[in-house]
Order: structure tokens, then sequence, then C-alpha cells
């Protein structure tokens, strides 16, 4: 079943799954959530204009979030269709430039935050986006992309060359990963994101087939280092602390997410019923958004939302599992714990949970840089869904070491 | 198991735990949160209902004598109000209004509410609303305000800070007045502001109070203040109360105490007391002008007239007590006409009338006693309250089977308004059944009310009952004439005009005891037109503590200054 097939003139030529149609489900749930988002923000975007005039004197429009949050979805729909179209053989091209642009930015966001400058945003002491005169933009959404595919290429290549277990692995995935969590958790002082990243690396990790006693060790010291930089910064031991104590805004943030969520019973109280996006909850359009929905569409219609999220990362994984191309699978692997972390972090917190963790829900909160990384993440997961085989890898066990070769495979379903 | 499929189990498993927490929240706690929910966003607005004027009459029409003036509260947000425009604008519209030292306001500017004036005029709140000032607003609120100023205080009371009538027209009829109020139940957003979400929202309009018109005639009461101050300073004495009524239809024209006080200012009197209106509110005993009772009985029964004769000796003695005239001189000893007895205020007449009430010339007897009781409480309504719209004290008046009270002593003292409390108006509505013809009105003081701006006036009264008959009647007009004719050598009533009353110094009780050093002088006179019905009685009261009012020297001039007025102001006619 398998042919030559030739990619790009001037490319690399390689032998590759016959290309068959995407993964429709991916592509369906994606345009589904954004769709939902996009009637969410429609209705409670007047709400919030209404609340910043009010409270803050501000002069936006009625529909000014409504309008932007519209662009935002057609500029991420173009961008999921640019990322499906643009072959991945191309792209991996340039997943260093991506990775070390990454850190190339986020250090000079630090220097120019030190320096004072106008073009870094700051908020409460952590400096996280450059401020291109309304438009913001996270250099931490370019550093979750550059791991994904560096990582992907790195694990990929050491694999190959059987390297796994040697330095030659080790030290540029702790250097990279390291830098990046450092930027991100340390300097930005935003740990929902470094969760995040976490995630990513981890669970390329976890599948890229490295000895399960490494992992476990890679895991042991990551812990080390949470420690560490939790103790080290108050702003984050207060968030912690924060999950028992009363009269904080985290607190109330928490309290008015779960009133609105509980509100909603069984079927909601109904679009463009929501009063808890009239002021009492914080952050309605973008990180709370899933509490709107909870209010509005009720425990059916969150279920149905969960529902979505489980089946496009349940798909997301299945097609991991079926390219057989390790790199390729180790991207798809790297969107999956990408949009995982965002998904369980943002519910997790709205629904108290976890300690609030400002991060936004993927697809469905206003926010433009987040939205359009999403996008292109989900693009090239799709356009890789081309490429599955009708049989899944031939995949490591969990414990997967030298001698688990001797043992007889298991056909995985 | 292959580490893929350990991260399908993992991600099925964490988001089962959020599908079950999601459960848990909006299912089972449900309400709990619906509760919270509610408590944060329920805005509850008591729609106040605006408290009803009260109008008195300038001729037919009625006149304002206390309304609503909306007056605003000034609020600040400190953190979005400019410091520098609002403290210079502010500073200079409030003026004494201000509340607040502008380094307070803007010391914290997380607090987002500060009151920075109070009752601050609408001109005042015009200006400042139209300087269209960042984070300042304005709160309506409404006070009372006299344009008379102190007319008819006691009369009129006062309202609390709570909105709450006190004394007077505003304690008595608080709940004509007040309305009810209406309720807005509404969700609202952040900011306080109504929102039309939900299906609980709830819109109770308001109903104001009802606007009440007085009887009272507004130039009649002021000048029956005007002349009573005055009296009270002449005669000097502390209180002077008067009310003149108008006899056949018991409508209240005027209700004068002197000292009055400020309602716009209630809070600055010296005691509690200054709030009273005596003439509703203070029982006391009437003394001499309760002969006019007693003899109207005795005519009633047919056991005296005019010109039936007793025997006068300066003192009768009733169960061992002796009963002594204030009225000592000579030519008054011996045979007297009952006239006389009424001219000179002669207790022995009374007492002798009560003699005659029960068939005995030497004894005071049950049927006396249980006909006079019957004339005074059931007939003249004396020790009971009286009807009159107005917060009023019942007095006293002894039962003959009273134990230990109900005796002839009791009694006999009964006869000239001693041992026994009534009020003014009392007194007043009785001797006006007395006078025209047996009717007796309850006496009021509300003529009716305002309907969008109409005056609804209330059914002419009707009388109650009859207390004595015509003939009885015309005896005690002539009776209470003749008393005025008898001293009439000082020249107060004009020829042609009909003018009868009978004065009364009343001995006090203190701890117990009749005192020597206090008395308090009353009178209560009736007039019109010669040969007519009397158009007017007047009830004068004169008195202070520790000291000695007498009914003939303080009272009756009192009274000639206020018939005087009220015969020119009502314009009544000499008969030709």
């Amino acid at each position: 079943m398998f042919r030559g097939e030739q990619w790009m003139r001037g490319y690399r030529v390689r032998w590759v799954m016959r290309r068959h149609k995407s993964d429709r489900i991916i592509g369906a749930l994606t345009v589904v959530l954004l769709g939902v988002g996009l009637i969410v923000i429609y209705t409670i975007g007047p709400m919030r204009v209404n609340v910043l005039n009010a409270t803050y004197g501000s002069n936006y429009s009625e529909n000014y979030f409504v309008i932007r949050q519209a662009i935002n979805v057609i500029l991420s729909l173009i961008v999921l269709v640019v990322a499906f179209k643009l072959p991945y053989q191309v792209i991996r091209k340039f997943s260093k430039v991506v990775m070390f642009g990454g850190l190339a930015l986020s250090a000079l966001l630090a220097i120019l935050a030190v320096a004072g400058s106008s073009l870094a945003k700051c908020e409460l002491g952590a400096c996280r986006w450059f401020d291109f005169g309304g438009l913001s933009f996270q250099p931490a959404e370019v550093l979750k992309i550059g791991l994904v595919l560096y990582l992907a290429g790195l694990m990929a290549e050491r694999k190959k060359e059987g390297k796994l277990s040697s330095l030659d692995f080790w030290i540029p995935f702790a250097v990279v990963s390291g830098l990046s969590l450092l930027f991100v958790v340390v300097i930005q002082k935003d740990l929902g994101t470094g969760v995040s990243l976490m995630a990513i690396i981890l669970a390329m990790l976890f599948m890229s087939g490295v000895k399960i006693q490494y992992f476990i060790a890679t895991l042991g010291v990551v812990a080390a280092c949470g420690v560490v930089a939790i103790v080290s910064s108050p702003h984050r031991v207060e968030r912690l602390l924060t999950f028992n104590s009363e009269d904080s805004s985290d607190t109330y943030h928490i309290e008015n997410a779960m009133i609105a969520i509980g509100t909603g019973g069984l079927l909601g109280v109904g679009i463009g019923n929501s009063v808890q996006a009239t002021g009492y909850l914080p952050e309605s359009i973008n990180d709370s958004v899933f509490a709107v929905m909870g209010e509005t569409f009720g425990f059916v219609g969150l279920v149905v939302i969960v529902g979505c999220f489980t089946i496009l990362l349940m798909r997301l994984l299945r097609t991991a599992n079926y390219l057989q191309d390790t790199e390729e699978s180790l991207v798809v692997v790297g969107v999956f714990a990408w949009a995982t972390a965002h998904v369980v972090i943002n519910i997790a917190s709205m629904t108290g949970l976890i300690p609030l963790t400002g991060i936004t829900l993927p697809l469905l909160s206003y926010g433009g840089t987040s939205m359009l990384f999403t996008a292109a993440a989900l693009g090239l997961a799709l356009q890789l869904s081309c490429y599955t085989s009708r049989e899944p890898r031939t995949e490591e066990k969990v414990s997967a070491s030298a001698k688990t070769t001797h043992e007889p495979r298991r056909r995985v379903a | 198991m292959s580490r893929n499929k350990l991260l399908k189990m993992g991600l099925l498993a964490v988001m089962g735990v959020i599908v079950v927490r999601l459960f848990f929240i909006q299912i089972v706690q449900h309400d709990e949160w619906v509760e919270k929910a509610a408590a944060q966003q329920t805005l509850m607005n008591v729609l106040k209902a605006e408290r009803g004027e009260i109008y008195m009459l300038d001729g037919d029409e009625p006149v304002a004598v206390v309304m609503n003036a909306t007056v605003y509260t000034v609020i600040i947000d400190p953190m979005v109000a400019e410091q520098d425009e609002v403290e210079k604008k502010l500073t200079e519209v409030l003026g004494d209004k201000r509340v607040a030292e502008w380094g307070d306001v803007f010391q914290d500017k997380s607090r987002r509410y500060y009151v920075v004036g109070k009752n601050v005029e609408r001109r005042a709140a015009e200006q400042i609303a139209e300087a269209e000032l960042t984070g300042v607003w304005l709160q309506a609120s409404t006070k009372r305000v006299y344009p008379e100023g102190e007319l008819a205080a006691n009369l009129l009371g006062f309202v609390n800070a709570d909105g709450v009538g006190q004394y007077g027209v505003e304690g008595a009829l608080n709940d004509e007045l007040v309305g009810t109020d209406g309720l807005l139940k509404t969700v609202k957003d952040i900011n306080n502001v109504a929102l039309s979400i939900g299906e609980d929202n709830i819109k109770i309009p308001a109903e104001d109070g009802e606007n009440i018109v007085l009887t009272i005639d507004r130039n009649m009461q002021y000048n029956v203040e005007k002349i009573i101050a005055g009296k009270a300073k002449e005669l000097g004495f502390q209180n002077v109360s008067a009310v003149v009524l108008d006899p056949n239809s018991g409508k209240v024209m005027a209700m004068a105490n002197y000292p009055g006080y400020d309602p716009a200012d209630y809070g600055n009197v010296k005691s509690a007391a200054d709030y009273i209106n005596h003439v509703v509110e203070d029982p006391f005993e009437p003394a001499s002008v309760c002969k006019t009772f007693t003899f109207a009985t005795g005519v009633e029964y047919g056991v005296m007239s005019p010109e039936k004769m007793f025997v006068n000796n300066g003192e009768t003695t009733v169960d061992g007590w002796p009963i002594r005239n204030a009225s000592q001189e000579s030519f008054l000893l011996g045979d007297q006409t009952l006239q006389t007895a009424f001219n000179y205020s002669l207790n022995t007449g009374s007492t002798q009338v009560l003699r005659w009430l029960g068939g005995s010339e030497t004894d005071i007897n049950a049927q006396g006693m249980a006909r006079l009781y019957d004339y005074y409480y059931n007939h003249f309504g004396l020790g009971q309250a009286t009807g009159i719209e107005l917060i009023e004290a019942t007095g006293l008046l002894y039962a003959p089977e009273q134990v230990e009270y109900g005796v002839a002593s009791t009694y006999a003292n009964m006869t000239f308004g001693q041992n026994m409390q009534v009020t003014m108006i009392q007194v007043a509505a009785a001797i006006a059944s007395i006078v025209n013809g047996g009717d007796y009105y309850t006496p009021t003081v509300v003529a009716g009310k305002m309907v969008d701006g109409e005056f609804v006036k209330n059914e002419e009264p009707k009388p109650v009952r009859q207390t004595v008959s015509k003939q009885t009647s015309e005896t005690m007009r002539e009776m209470l004439y003749g008393t005025r004719r008898a001293w009439r050598s000082n020249g107060t009533d004009k020829e042609g005009y009909y003018v009868g009353g009978k004065t009364g110094t009343a001995q006090v009780i203190k701890n117990g005891e009749y005192s020597f050093d206090e008395t308090w002088a009353t009178y209560v006179g009736v007039g019109g037109t010669e040969g007519e019905l009397p158009e007017y009685v007047i009830m004068v009261r004169v008195w202070e503590e520790n000291k000695l009012a007498d009914g003939q020297k303080h009272a009756l001039p009192t009274f000639n200054a206020i018939k005087d007025y009220v015969q020119d102001y009502l314009r009544i006619k000499p008969a030709a």
C-alpha cells in the first residue's frame, strides 16, 4: 500500500502514507466551538462594554468585543486553513527558527520591561505581552508552537539514532525546555502558561519512547523546580493560599464563576440572560467564558461542550497513535497536550477544582493571539491527520525498556 | 497498555471528574448558588410614596400649609472624580450644605461612595447636575416644608427623621398621609442598574398619601394665635390655648396654642410637652364653666329655671365637706335666683340643683347623681373622646357606682367642674350642642381632601345625638347671655349681637390635694347675631405653673379679644 510520493520539488522526498481525507471530526468540532464562542461573545460582549464604560468611564462602542471577536474568528479560520495547507515538510524547516525566535522574543520582552518601554505590557508586575498600540501579543504562544515543532524534531531524530538516553538528547532538551519555563514562569510570572508548556514538554517526552525511569526522573526534577519556583515568588504563594482564603480577588472570581455555573442548573438561563456577565464575573468574555456558558446553557450545555472538547482531544490522540512517522506523531501529541492543558486548567479553575490560573479556554475565549495560535496548531494537526495509517503505531508500552522487545506484542486498537 | 492509551484514559478520567463536578455544582448545589446569586444580584427599591400635603382653608379655598420639597444628597466616587474640578465646583455650590472635608473624601480612593452634601436645595442640585462632573451623583429625597412657619404647629405636628408623623394631624392621620410605598424588585448589574433580565421582576407602583384639607381657617388661625400670644404677654401667663368652633357643624375653625414651636426645627424645644395640643390632648378640671352643664340638666328635668330661687349661705356642707363660694359679698347672701348663681358662679347654687335633681331639698341622693352623670357623660360627652380626628385625651368622670369616688361630695364638686377632667374640645363641643338647639356634632378638623388639585369636600356633618331639648337650649342661651349682660358694664359686647359665656377658675390638684398657689382660668363663650342661633363657640384657657389665673380677670379678656376678631372676620351682622 505504500507508494512513493514526491512532496514539493526541491524538498525531501520520502515514503509516506497515502494522503487521505483529514479527520473531519477535528475540523468540524473546531469550527463548531469557534461558532459557539462567537455566539456567546455576541450576547455578553455588550454587557462587558457596559460594565467597562460605567465603571472606568471608558468609551467602547456597544459591539466592540463582538466585532473584534468576529474578526478573530475569521482570522483564526484563515490561519487554520493556511496551517492545514502549508505542508508540514515546509513547516518543519522552520522549527528551530520558531523555537529560538520565541526564546529571543521572550528575552526581548524581559529587556524592554526592565527598560520600562511602553512596548512591554505589564499587569500587576507581570510583563507577559508586547503591546503594539492596542494589539497585544504574548511571546509565550510562540514558545508553545516552537516547543511542539522543535522537540518533535529533536526526539524523532535522536530516537532514530537510538540516542534517546544519551546527553545528545537530554542536553538540548533540558536547555530549551528549561529556558522556556524560565522565561514564562519566573520572568513573566505566568504559572498558567507555564503549566501548559510543562504539559507539552512532558507529554511529548512521555510519548517519545524515552525510558520510563528517565521520564520519572524528569518528573522529579520538574516537581523540585516547581516547589522552588512557587516558594520564590510571593505572587504564586498567594495564589496557592487564596484557594482557601477569603477576601481576595481570586476567591471572588472563583466564587462568582461558580455562582454563574451553579445558577445555570440543568438547562441554563438561556442566551442573553446571563446576569453574572453584567459585571459580577471578572474576565467574563475571556478566561471566565466557560462559567458564562454554564449559566447560559446549564449542565446539559456544559456536558455537550466538555464532550466536544473530549472528542476533539481524543481524535488528536488517535491521530498521533495512527501516524507512523514519529516526528509527525509527536507534533500531534504536542498539540494535544497544549489544548488539553488549556481546557482542563481553565475548566478546573472555573469549577473550583484548582487555584485560579489566568488561562484561556481554547476556541471559546475572547482573545486574539491565543485563538490564532490554537487555530494554527489545530490546522497543523488536521493536516497530519491526512497521513494516518490503518494500523496503530507499534508503540512503546508504558514501561518501555530494552527488555520489552522480548515480550510478545499485543495489538492495541 | 500503550502510552497513548494511558494518555487517553487519563484524559477521560479528568473529563469525567469535571462532569461530576459540574453535576455537583449545577444540579446538586443549584439552589444554593441561585440563592447566592440572588443575594448579590437583586435590587430591592422601595418606591417612596409621597406624603400627603396638609391644607387649611382661606374662605372656601384650600391653601397648603405643609408641603414636600425635594432635597438632594450629593455623593462622590473618589476613584473616578477629578479632585480639583469637583472640589472647586462643589465647595462653591454646596456652601454650608457640605458635610465632608475634601481631604477625607479623597484620602481613600478605593472607597467609592462618599456623601459630601445633604439637604441640598433643588437649585443648587441643578447647578451640580449641569456641571456634569464625572463621579458625582445626586440622590433625591423629600422633606416637609412649612410655608406658614410656626402656624398651628401644635395642631399640625411634625414628621420625624424616619418619616413617621408625630403629634397633631401628622401623628393622628399618619396612615392617611403616608400612603403606601411601592416596590421595585429586579435583577441588577454590578453597578446597581436594574436589568430587564429575569422573570421574577416585580414593580408595584407607590400610592401617594392623601392631601388633607383641614377645616381650620388659615386667617383665623393666624389671628387667634396672634391674639393669644399678645394676651399671654399682656397678662403675664406662660400658656394660653384657644379653640374656635362652628356650633352648627362641629367644624373647628381655629385651634391655637401658645407657645408654639417651629416644626421645621422640631428637635429644638425645651421638652416634649411643648408639642402637646392642649385643646385636645390635655385633660384638666374645667371648673365653673361646667355649671352650664349642671343647669342645663336641671332645666331638662324641670327642677329649675333661671328665675327659681334658692338660699345662698355662702357655703354648704356635703358629707361633712364644706363647699364655699368664691364670691362672698353680702349682697349675694339670702334668697337668690339661679341666674344670679350663674352670674356670680355660686357653687352653692349648682350644688342645690344637684339636690333638686334627686327630688330633695336637702340631700344629694342616688337619683340626682345618676341624672347628672347621665347628662354629663352620655349627653354632653364629658370624660370621653369626642371622635375628632386628632390624638385625644379622654379625661375622667366618676360614675355614681364607682367605689370611694362615686359619692355625694364628688358630685357636688362636679356641678362646678371639679373632681373631674375634660378636654377643651369636649367642653366646646358640648356647649355648642347646648346653644344650637340641642344637636351634638362630633367636632372635626378635616374638611376633605385634595385630589389632583381639586378640593373634594367631606359630607356635611350631621348631628350624632340630641343633648338637650330646643326649649332647654333657648333657656341656656338666655342664661349664658344673662351672665355676660350682668357684667356688660364694661361695654365689650356691641348692641345687636348675641354673646353669652361662662367663666371658670379651677383649682389644681398637686400631689393629690388641691393647691392654693395655682389656679387655671377658663372661659367658654358663644355668639352670633342677636335673636339667631350662635355662629361660634370659643373656649379659652390661661395658665402657668404656680400662678393664680382667674376666669374673670384672665380668661374673659382673652375671650373678648378673640370674640371681637371672630365676629368681624365671620362678618356677623348685628340684628336690625
